[in-house]
């Protein structure tokens, strides 16, 4: 435990000195600060284009740093050579790949508490702000955990150009797998049906995690609903960290 | 001589992206403003696009649709106003009140469309059925276009939803009175008078009952005196007259219980002495 935590604070340390992490911070406090003025050409309800752009930038720029910051996190490693150091030293290589991702995700979390407040601090001032809006962020983390967890993955066998595009089209074809089930009601039974439900299955259904809808126009979010996909989500990064570990482990550094 | 060349090659590009840009205006501008908004795709699909993103996108296109609209120098720009709120918009986000409300407006104001009005307005109750607020502006959209009929039963719809105020039940008298229909709005008046729990609107519901029960009163006995005129070439000598003859089954009193006043000479009927009611 104690290696894997070692290894989690390097990574932090290294990802809070990454420039992309910054411009990307930067990027979304501004993107948050310019819903106000974009809320001003609207007719009706201003609040509500405030709390819908301040949301989606938030989950964006967290997809984001996840993909740029994740995809590199081994590739720097083995470019610098540091690699051959560590697979030396006492420590399981699945170690490596959870503490890379621990350290990641204590990244993500600072990113996400700097934007959350920035966005707060808008909502504060024009008298708007809910605490409810936090589930809508957290379940967004839940998707960043998952979203990390891939960039990880792809990051412990690939190059960084193809992990991020690999990463990028595992987080749009997450958001688009419950369209497979609509897909498989339109064409009705047979090989095409039983195609689309096996790739649901194999694919992780990142729309999931999206609250927003709920949280903005105040209808009902279940306590279950929140639990099971959290759960979910888990289950999910689990999963695919197992698979990244396995992966990590076959590869041969000689 | 290069930095020559250079220079004269930027300038044609300069004066090539120039021209082209000139005659791609002269050619949109031949264009109806709207065309390219049918190639906006339906909403349903347009979510596909957006990654969990459908309010936001609603809202990106509800702005940009507040900005085309509002541009009083495009004379077509109302066509196709029904798929921007109705397959695009309210289908990227079917909570959204504002493209229900202002496109709503925009089609009964300046397309005078009432039944794609209702129509957008009818899909926001059915995507919020806790709203009250939909078949409530369906009912002053009706009002406004003398269909009272059709005002009522929004006005009732909008009266049914827990939450909504007592005021909005108010309004379905109210469209009976418009309409003509004394008897429908007092038999209304007296229900809400009896069913209300906010002392105000009943103070008004049963102001309402008095003043219409006695417009009736004074209109059926209006008429039977001109009856009895017609008939016998003059006026009753008193309203008992009217009954006693068979012109009316029987004298109605005023809300306090007291007769109405008759005056033979003018053959005016009233509630009182310092009230002459006439319909």
């Amino acid at each position: 435990m104690r290696a894997i935590l070692a290894i989690a604070h390097n990574t932090f340390r290294e990802a809070i000195r990454d420039r992309i992490l910054y411009l990307l911070l930067v990027f979304a406090l501004v993107m948050i600060a310019c819903s106000r003025v974009v809320s001003v050409l609207t007719v009706g309800d201003e609040d509500k284009i405030i709390k819908d752009l301040g949301l989606a930038t938030i989950g964006l720029f967290g997809v984001l740093t996840a993909i740029f910051v994740g995809v590199g996190l081994v590739f720097k490693e083995i470019e610098r050579r540091t690699i051959y150091t560590i697979v030396t030293k006492p420590i399981h290589r699945h170690q490596f790949i959870v503490g890379k991702y621990l350290g990641l995700v204590l990244t993500l979390a600072v990113n996400t508490a700097v934007m959350t407040g920035g966005y707060y601090a808008l909502l504060f001032l024009r008298g708007t702000a809910t605490p409810r809006l936090l589930l809508a962020i957290g379940m967004s983390f839940v998707e960043f955990l998952v979203v990390t967890a891939i960039a990880v993955f792809f990051s412990s066998f690939s190059t960084p150009i193809l992990s991020g595009i690999f990463t990028l089209s595992a987080y749009v074809l997450g958001h688009l797998s419950w369209s497979l089930l609509l897909l498989r009601d339109r064409i009705g039974e047979g090989f095409g049906a039983s195609l689309c439900v096996w790739l649901y299955r194999i694919l992780p259904n990142l729309e999931r995690f999206n609250v927003k809808a709920e949280v903005v126009h105040g209808l009902a979010l279940p306590a279950s609903q929140l639990g099971w996909s959290t759960v979910y989500g888990l289950a999910w990064t689990s999963l695919i960290l197992v698979a990244a570990a396995l992966a990590f482990t076959r590869r041969d550094f000689q | 001589m290069k930095t020559l060349w250079a220079v004269l090659l930027l300038a044609a590009c300069g004066l090539a992206v120039a021209g082209s840009d000139g005659k791609l205006r002269v050619l949109e501008q031949s264009r109806p403003v709207a065309h390219h908004l049918l190639y906006l795709p339906n909403g349903k699909y347009l979510k596909l696009a957006t990654l969990g993103n459908a309010p936001l996108a609603a809202d990106l296109i509800y702005l940009w649709s507040i900005q085309f609209y509002g541009d009083y120098q495009a004379e077509d720009r109302y066509k196709y106003v029904e798929h921007i709120y109705g397959n695009v918009v309210t289908e990227l986000d079917p909570h959204y009140f504002d493209p229900y409300w202002i496109g709503a407006l925009i089609l009964s104001v300046e397309t005078h469309d009432l039944e794609k009005a209702l129509a957008l307005l009818d899909k926001g109750f059915a995507n919020n059925p806790d709203r009250w607020i939909y078949p409530y502006l369906a009912g002053w959209e009706c009002s406004y276009a003398k269909q009272y009929d059709r005002a009522v039963s929004y006005f009732r719809q909008a009266a049914a939803v827990p939450g909504a105020p007592p005021d909005v039940a108010r309004l379905v008298a109210g469209m009976y009175q418009k309409q003509g229909a004394s008897q429908m709005a007092l038999q209304e008046w007296a229900r809400l008078a009896r069913e209300t729990k906010d002392a105000n609107v009943r103070r008004i519901a049963e102001n309402r009952s008095r003043a219409i029960k006695t417009d009736i009163d004074v209109a059926t006995l209006r008429a039977a005196v001109e009856r009895y005129r017609a008939a016998r070439g003059i006026r009753p000598r008193g309203l008992a007259q009217l009954v006693a003859e068979g012109f009316l089954a029987s004298i109605p009193t005023t809300p306090d219980g007291e007769e109405y006043h008759y005056d033979p000479a003018t053959g005016e009927v009233s509630a009182g002495p310092a009230r002459v009611i006439t319909n």
